[in-house]
C-alpha cells in the first residue's frame, strides 16, 4: 500500500519537473538590445504590451525636432508629474544645434532618478515598476524616469500585534516603506539591504536586511542561496518565502518568525539575526529563530522587567495547558478516576451522567467545534462575526450542556484551551500547539497518562532535532547554555542583558558595557 | 517520507490493538465510597458497599443543586460470600456498573469479625490494585454495614464524615499502610479506631444518625483482642505524637473552677533502659499549651498562679498517658504504642532474646512519664473575663 501511495506521490514530481524545464526555456530570451531605429523599438514594445489597455504610450516632439514616445502604465505613475516635469519642458524647449541632445536631456528634465536602459527587458520592467520610458529619434537608449508612483496604504497600527505600550507603527505592502522605517530606526549605515526579485510573473522584490558586524556572513551567504533556489511563478506573501527556505518543511512548528511590527524586526537585527522583507506583505520574516522566539513578545522589553517575568511564565504554563489540558481530563476521566479527590470525581461523574458519548468523543468534539467557531470569526466580515460568537456561546455553552449532549466540565476544559491557546504571542506558533493537541488528545483517549507521555516524549524529541538556519531550535535550553537563560525564563533587567544571544550573535558579543545597573551610589555628572 | 508513513502505520496499530483495554468510562464505574466487611455466623463473608449514585447530584445545566440531608447520594449493597473476592463478584452481578475502589477511603470492619482475624481481608486489600494504601481502616462496634447505612445531615454520605472525622484527629488515624506495617513489623500488634453509630437527634429522622470515633480497637498479631476508651485513646495519641485540635480541662489546685487548655505542640521522646536484665521505658513529654477558657480567678499573669496551672496541666497528661500505658500494658496486652520498636533499634541483641515472648515482657515493663507542661499562650485577655479587678487573685 505503502509502495502504491508512493508511486502516486512520485508521478505528479515528474511531471513538475518537466514543466521546470519548459520554464526555463521560455525564460531564457535573447539579449534584445534596443537598435538605432526609434520606430522599430517602440514597435517591439507596442508588441510586449499587445492587449495590455492600462499601457499609455504617448508620442511627441522632441525640442520641436526629433520623434519620441513616452511610455507608462496608467496608475502607477505619477502623470502629473510626468507632464510638468518631462513633457512640457521637452516640447516647450528648443535645443540649438550644437548642444549634444544627451547633455541637454539631463540639464533639462528636473527629475532625481533618470537612467539609460539599454535593452527592451530592462526598458519592461522599468514600465512594469512605474517609471515610464522615454526613447527618442536616434538615440539606442531608453531614458527611465523615476516617476513611479502608486497608491499606498498609510503607515497604520499592526493588527496581528497590538500591545499597549510601544510604537503604533507596522510594516506595509510597499517595500519602501517597509524598509524605510528600518533604516529610521537603525540609522547605522552598517545596516544593510540587499534586494532581489522573485517570481517569474510577479517579479516580487524581496529584501534581506541585516547588520554589517553582527550577522553571521555565512547565514546571510545561506539566506541568499537558498532565496537564490526559489522558482515560482508568484510571491503573493512571505509565506511563499518562508515555506520554500525552511530547515524542515514536515514540522508543525514554524522555524521562520514573521511579524508586522519593526521594532520586533530591529531587535532582531540588533542580536545579530536577518530580516527578509517581501514587496507586497507588511509581513517580514525573521530567521534564524528558537523555539522561545515564539513565545516572547515585543512588550516583555516595553514594561518592567518582573512584569516581563511574570508574563512569561504565565505563557509557559498557558502553553502546556493549551497543550495538554483535554488531553488529562479526557486520560483522567478514562483511566485513571483514582488521580483526583474524590469530591471532584463525584462532581463530574454527576455532570457525565447524561452525555451520551465517551471522553474522547466529547473532548474531539467540543475542541474541533471551537475551532470552527474560531475560523469561522476570523474570515467573516466583523458584522456577521459577532453573530456567530454570540450562537456559539449559546449552542455550545448552554444549549448543548442543558440537553445533555456535552459535560459542563468539558466546556470548561475547552474554553480554558481555547483563552490559553490565544496567550501565545505569535498566531502561528498558537495553531502548532492547537494541532498538535489532537494527537495528544486521541493518545490519551486510547493510552491514558501513558499516552500522553508518549506524545509529549514525540514532540521534545522532535523540537531537538529541529533547526532553524542551522540553529538548534530549543537553544538555550538544549543545548544548555546557562547564561543565555537569562532571555527564556526571565526577562532579565535591560543593563543586564549585556551579551547578545549565543548562536547569533556570536560575531560581536558585547551589547553594551556592564554594570550599568543604575544606583545612587554612581550618582550624576558632577561624581 | 516513506519511513515516516511506515512508522505512522505501524504506531496507529499498536494503539488500536493494544491499547484501551483497561479503558472505562466514568459513566460505568460504581464509584466505592465506603466498604464494610463482617462475618455471619457460618463463618462466611458479609461485604456491603455504599456506592456513589451520580444521578443523585443532579446533572446538566440544571440548578438541581445537592439534593438535601434527606435525600440519599449513596446506595449501600450487600452480600455474602466465602470471602471478600467471593462476595465482590456476587455483588458484581447486582451492580450494573464496574465496581471502582480508587476513590473508596474508608473501610469497616465488624468487631466480631475483627476478633476473628483481619489478615486473609488485608491481603485482599493490599494485593487489589485499586484500594488506597492511604485508606483508613476503623472496627465498628455492632454490623459495620448500619454505619454505611445512615444518612448524615452534614456531610453528603456516611463515609465521608467518618474520614473528616480522622482527619481532625479526634481519634487514631491509621491507614492500610500502618496495619500492613503494625502487623509484620516487631511489635506485631495495632491499632483501629472503634466507632459507633451516634443516634439521630431530636427533630432529625430515623436514619440520620453519624457514625462516630468512641475509642480504641487494639489488635494483637492481626486478631481484635480488646477496645480502650475514649481517654485512653488520648493518652495512646500523646505517646504516639498525634495529638491534634484537643482540649484538656484541668482543675488547678486551692481554687475553685477549672481551666481548659489547648496542647500547642508536644515533642515526645521514649528512652528505653536496660539496667540489671530490668527493662524499662522512659518517657519524656515536653508540651505547650495555650488556655482557652479561664473558669477560675486565677489571673494567669503572675508567675506564681501560672505555675499552680502548669502543674495541674502537667498532672492531668501525666494520668492520661499512664491510664492509656496501663491500659496497654495489663488490659490488652499488646504494645500499641510501639515500645518494641524503640527497644529492637536501641537494643538488637537483647531483643532477640525477648522477641517471642515480648508481650510478656511489654506487660511487665516499668514505665516512667515524665512531664514537662507549659502555658505559652493566653488568648486575647490575661485576667478572667468579665471577672471584677478585685475578685482576681494573683
Amino acid at each position: 500500500m505503502i509502495r502504491n501511495i508512493n508511486k502516486l506521490l512520485r508521478k505528479p514530481k515528474q511531471k513538475n519537473n518537466d514543466i521546470q524545464a519548459e520554464q526555463e526555456q521560455q525564460d531564457v530570451t535573447p539579449v534584445d538590445f534596443l537598435s538605432n531605429h526609434f520606430d522599430h523599438n517602440v514597435e517591439a514594445l507596442r508588441l510586449v504590451y499587445d492587449r495590455c489597455s492600462d499601457v499609455v504610450f504617448r508620442p511627441f516632439l522632441l525640442f520641436g525636432k526629433k520623434r519620441a514616445t513616452i511610455i507608462y502604465i496608467e496608475g502607477i505613475t505619477n502623470v502629473e508629474g510626468m507632464e510638468e516635469f518631462v513633457l512640457s519642458p521637452l516640447i516647450k524647449e528648443t535645443a540649438s544645434e550644437t548642444q549634444p541632445l544627451n547633455e541637454l536631456f539631463e540639464n533639462k528634465l528636473p527629475i532625481s532618478k533618470v537612467k539609460r536602459m539599454h535593452t527592451i527587458t530592462e526598458c519592461i520592467e522599468s514600465i512594469s515598476s512605474g517609471n515610464p520610458i522615454l526613447l527618442y529619434e536616434g538615440e539606442s537608449a531608453g531614458f527611465s524616469l523615476g516617476l513611479a508612483k502608486w497608491e499606498k496604504r498609510g503607515i497604520e497600527e499592526p493588527v496581528a500585534e497590538v500591545g499597549i505600550r510601544g510604537p503604533r507603527e507596522g510594516f506595509n505592502e510597499s517595500l519602501e516603506v517597509s524598509t524605510s522605517q528600518l533604516r529610521r530606526i537603525i540609522k547605522s549605515p552598517a545596516l544593510k539591504i540587499q534586494s532581489m526579485k522573485i517570481g517569474s510573473y510577479t517579479q516580487t522584490t524581496v529584501a534581506i536586511a541585516y547588520i554589517d558586524g553582527l550577522v553571521d556572513p555565512t547565514l546571510i551567504e545561506e539566506i541568499t542561496n537558498r532565496l537564490k533556489r526559489i522558482e515560482i511563478d508568484g510571491i503573493l506573501e512571505s509565506e511563499y518565502i518562508e515555506e520554500m527556505i525552511e530547515d524542515n518543511p514536515y514540522s508543525p512548528f514554524p522555524q521562520i518568525l514573521s511579524t508586522e511590527r519593526p521594532d520586533t524586526a530591529c531587535s532582531s537585527l540588533l542580536e545579530g539575526r536577518a530580516v527578509i522583507l517581501v514587496e507586497g506583505t507588511p509581513f517580514s520574516l525573521i530567521a534564524p529563530i528558537s523555539f522561545f522566539s515564539l513565545l516572547q513578545s515585543h512588550e516583555d522589553y516595553y514594561q518592567r522587567f518582573m512584569v516581563g517575568t511574570l508574563i512569561r511564565w504565565l505563557r509557559y504554563s498557558f502553553l502546556s495547558i493549551s497543550l495538554l489540558l483535554p488531553s488529562f481530563y479526557v486520560a483522567i476521566l478514562t483511566f485513571h478516576h483514582e488521580a483526583i479527590p474524590t469530591a471532584l470525581l463525584l462532581s463530574v461523574s454527576a455532570s457525565r451522567e447524561a452525555v451520551p458519548f465517551p471522553a474522547v468523543v466529547e473532548a474531539l468534539l467540543m475542541e474541533i467545534m471551537f475551532e470552527a467557531l474560531r475560523e469561522a470569526g476570523v474570515r467573516l466580515p466583523k458584522q456577521i462575526g459577532s453573530a456567530v460568537s454570540i450562537v456559539g456561546a449559546l449552542v455550545i455553552g448552554q444549549a448543548a450542556v442543558q440537553a445533555g449532549l456535552v459535560s459542563a466540565p468539558m466546556v470548561i476544559v475547552v474554553a480554558i484551551t481555547g483563552i490559553s491557546s490565544f496567550m501565545i504571542p505569535r498566531y502561528v506558533a498558537g495553531i502548532a500547539i492547537r494541532m498538535l493537541r489532537f494527537p495528544i488528545m486521541l493518545l490519551a483517549g486510547t493510552l491514558g497518562l501513558l499516552g500522553i507521555m508518549m506524545g509529549i516524549i514525540a514532540i521534545v524529541i522532535h523540537l531537538c532535532g529541529l533547526r532553524s538556519f542551522g540553529v538548534p531550535y530549543l537553544q538555550p535550553l538544549a543545548p544548555l547554555k546557562g547564561r543565555e537563560l537569562k532571555d527564556v525564563l526571565w526577562r532579565s533587567p535591560l543593563w543586564k542583558m549585556d551579551t547578545r544571544p549565543h548562536l547569533t550573535g556570536e560575531f560581536n558579543r558585547y551589547r553594551q558595557s556592564p554594570d550599568q545597573a543604575p544606583s545612587s551610589k554612581k550618582g550624576g555628572d558632577t561624581q | 517520507m516513506k519511513n515516516i508513513l511506515r512508522i505512522l502505520c505501524i504506531f496507529a496499530l499498536i494503539l488500536l490493538l493494544s491499547g484501551c483495554w483497561d479503558r472505562v468510562e466514568i459513566n460505568d464505574l460504581a464509584i466505592v465510597t465506603a466498604t464494610a466487611i463482617d462475618i455471619k455466623d457460618d463463618n462466611q463473608i458479609e461485604l456491603s458497599l455504599q456506592v456513589f449514585i451520580p444521578k443523585s447530584l443532579g446533572s446538566g445545566g440544571g440548578q438541581t443543586g445537592i439534593a438535601g440531608g434527606g435525600g440519599s447520594v449513596t446506595l449501600v449493597r450487600s452480600q455474602i460470600g466465602s470471602n471478600i473476592s467471593d462476595a465482590l463478584s456476587k455483588l458484581q452481578s447486582k451492580i450494573p456498573r464496574k465496581v471502582f475502589w480508587g476513590q473508596c477511603k474508608v473501610f469497616i470492619f465488624g468487631e466480631k469479625l475483627a476478633k476473628q482475624g483481619i489478615q486473609e481481608h488485608m491481603d485482599f486489600l493490599l494485593r487489589h490494585p485499586q484500594p488506597r494504601e492511604r485508606a483508613y481502616l476503623y472496627v465498628s462496634k455492632g454490623n459495620p454495614k448500619d454505619a454505611l447505612e445512615v444518612l448524615p445531615p452534614l456531610e453528603r454520605y456516611s463515609g465521608e464524615v467518618i474520614r473528616e472525622l480522622s482527619d481532625l484527629h479526634i481519634g487514631m488515624q491509621v491507614t492500610m499502610q500502618d496495619v500492613q506495617e503494625g502487623l509484620v513489623g516487631v511489635a506485631e500488634a495495632g491499632a483501629l479506631p472503634f466507632i459507633k453509630i451516634l443516634p439521630p437527634g431530636k427533630g432529625e429522622k430515623k436514619l440520620q444518625g453519624i457514625p462516630y470515633i468512641v475509642g480504641t480497637a487494639v489488635f494483637k498479631k492481626d486478631k481484635m483482642v480488646g477496645t480502650m476508651s475514649e481517654k485512653a485513646t488520648r493518652g495512646i495519641l500523646w505517646l504516639r505524637n498525634e495529638m491534634e485540635a484537643y482540649t484538656v480541662t484541668v482543675k488547678p489546685e486551692g481554687v475553685k473552677g477549672e481551666i481548659s487548655l489547648n496542647p500547642v505542640s508536644a515533642r515526645v521522646k521514649l528512652i528505653p533502659q536496660i539496667r540489671n536484665d530490668k527493662w524499662k521505658m522512659l518517657v519524656n513529654i515536653d508540651t505547650e499549651g495555650a488556655v482557652i477558657q479561664n473558669g477560675t480567678n486565677l489571673s494567669l499573669t503572675s508567675p506564681k498562679s501560672l505555675q499552680t496551672v502548669e502543674k495541674a496541666y502537667q498532672e492531668d497528661i501525666q494520668k492520661r498517658i499512664e491510664l492509656a500505658i496501663q491500659q496497654s500494658q495489663h488490659k490488652v496486652k499488646a504494645d500499641i504504642v510501639k515500645f518494641g520498636k524503640e527497644f529492637y533499634r536501641k537494643y538488637p541483641k537483647e531483643w532477640k532474646k525477648v522477641e517471642d515472648r515480648w508481650p510478656e515482657v511489654f506487660s511487665e515493663m516499668e514505665v516512667e512519664v515524665n512531664v514537662e507542661a507549659h502555658i505559652r499562650r493566653q488568648g486575647y485577655i490575661n485576667k478572667p473575663g468579665g471577672l471584677p479587678e478585685k475578685e482576681v487573685k494573683e
